[in-house]
């Protein structure tokens, strides 16, 4: 498993390199979205008031920003789970370029079809730990705050060596959960064997 | 009489450190479970995750950026008497949410459910929201527990009535199932503390499997041994999957599993599941009758467990 150290904006060369299971530092240029910003871009027809181009890796995520002094100030970041974004994931990747998505849990299918299409890979964290990332982000501004509160609007960040994070959907269109589902299934199986509960079991329909 | 000065001080420390100190029984199952594991990765996230808890008491920063449903719990004697009585220690509680929220204590996360509108202090109907259980004496413990999106939203919280036909064997495989499902990808940020509410109606249930994830020391057990023996069964059961830290492989996929549980009806026993998150955010005060004040290492909302 290969470590990577990259920056946004992010190549195709870049992307084509990284395999499921590969361990990736970001730095660069990034913004941040939940689902109220794609949400107000591709269900409420509105357009994104920046260009993607030179940013093209997306943080799923709702930080804590406070203003102190006239500065912002990062007070907490983790990334979010990914697969709740899931109906606007293809549109995001496709429409906004993007080469990267950062988040939790994954995104499905769909996405993964586009992401293959497009060359773009998802990471996700190994750990949940703001306190040590928040020293390698900078906050540079903010777009929609006002349409749509501190959390869900679009921070823009530069990051210094932010991670690490894994490849967890590669450019093939693989994904390194569904290469773990089946020995999961298999311990499962043992598992419950253990507790004398066999395949065959099944559950008293009642509704 | 305690003053409402002395309670909704106590209400905001009791906040803060429950946003940003773990507490201890969490810590000392982090420590052994990066002893234990043996996916080198994994134990990097153990450690790193660890790191970052340590750093927050020290910046006093939120332990993580979702700092979830802000949920109370009061422990109430029978004798307590407080200055406004419990409808303005409701109010102190919402009071000290705006503020913990405006210092960025916590996120500001709740929102309308249908319009989406987001009041910007974690204030609105039935939220935060509060529990009561009554006991001899005249303290009151004041409990906070944050209970995160992932934890709550991805599976890991949900029910199922089990025939008395299916006994046991249809309680565990249900739980398992449930976990496993919800702890793919690591949607449920695991390792859980899992809780478990077994009999009732679905909803005591639901509520004893929150407790239990919330609220019960990590590392305790049910002084039942036919619970215990559910708890520990599980514990073993779930760590042998291999799903770890952030769902991508390891030997730690729950810190604990607490079960709790209610007589039922002869029609059916009532499982819920809960899972909490490895963070497992929460902090207790006890106020006695002459207004001092004291920390507690552990909400003891199940007795002394």
């Amino acid at each position: 498993m290969a470590e990577h150290y990259l920056t946004s904006p992010l190549t195709d060369a870049n992307i084509k390199a990284l395999h499921i299971g590969d361990t990736v530092y970001i730095s660069g240029q990034v913004f941040t979205c939940r689902s109220r910003l794609q949400k107000y871009i591709f269900d409420e027809g509105n357009t994104l008031p920046f260009s993607t181009e030179d940013r093209n890796v997306l943080i799923h995520n709702g930080p804590i920003v406070i203003r102190e002094n006239g500065e912002w100030r990062l007070v907490s970041f983790m990334p979010t789970s990914s697969i709740r974004f899931e109906k606007w994931g293809a549109d995001s990747v496709e429409k906004w370029g993007l080469k990267m998505i950062v988040g939790k849990t994954t995104m499905g299918k769909k996405t993964a079809e586009m992401m293959k299409e497009k060359g773009c890979v998802h990471v996700s964290p190994r750990s949940v730990s703001p306190n040590l990332w928040i020293d390698s982000i900078k906050v540079e501004k903010v777009h929609l705050f006002d349409e749509l509160g501190s959390i869900e609007a679009a921070w823009f960040f530069t990051l210094d060596k932010l991670g690490p994070f894994i490849v967890d959907i590669d450019s093939e269109g693989n994904n390194l959960f569904d290469t773990l589902d089946g020995d999961i299934a298999e311990r499962k199986r043992k598992a419950l064997a253990g507790l004398g509960i066999d395949s065959e079991f099944e559950f008293t329909k009642l509704y | 009489m305690i003053k409402t000065e002395i309670y909704e001080s106590v209400l905001f420390d009791t906040v803060k450190r429950g946003a940003t100190e773990i507490s201890p029984d969490v810590k000392k199952a982090f420590e052994e479970a990066i002893e234990r594991e043996s996916y080198p990765d994994a134990k990097k996230g153990l450690i790193a995750t660890l790191e970052s808890m340590e750093k927050s008491r020290v910046l006093q920063n939120p332990l993580c950026v979702d700092t979830g449903w802000p949920i109370f719990y009061f422990k109430v004697g029978n004798s307590c008497v407080l200055e406004g009585g419990f409808v303005e220690l409701e109010n102190a509680a919402r009071r000290t949410v705006e503020r913990a929220t405006k210092m960025g204590y916590l996120r500001a996360t709740m929102k309308h459910p249908l319009t989406g509108y987001d009041p910007g202090n974690n204030i609105g109907m039935n939220i935060p929201d509060f529990t009561y259980q009554f006991v001899e004496g005249d303290n009151i413990e004041i409990s906070y527990a944050a209970k995160g999106g992932g934890s709550e939203c991805f599976g890991g919280t949900r029910h199922r009535i089990v025939a008395f036909a299916d006994g046991i064997k249809g309680i565990e495989k249900f739980i398992i199932d449930s976990f496993v499902a919800s702890a793919r990808a690591g949607a449920v940020c695991p390792p859980s503390v899992l809780g478990v509410g077994i009999g009732g109606t679905a909803n005591v249930a639901a509520n004893l499997a929150k407790e239990a994830a919330c609220l019960r020391t990590v590392g305790s057990r049910h002084p039942d041994p036919m619970f215990a023996k559910i708890e520990e069964e599980l514990y073993g059961a779930l760590n042998s999957l291999g799903i770890g830290i952030l769902g991508a492989g390891g030997d730690t996929s729950v810190l604990a599993v607490n079960v709790e549980y209610a007589y039922t009806h002869i029609a059916g026993i009532a499982v819920a599941t809960s899972t909490n998150c490895m963070v497992a955010r929460r902090a207790s005060t006890r106020i006695k009758a002459d207004g001092s004040v004291e920390k507690m290492i552990s909400p003891m909302w199940f007795g002394d467990r």
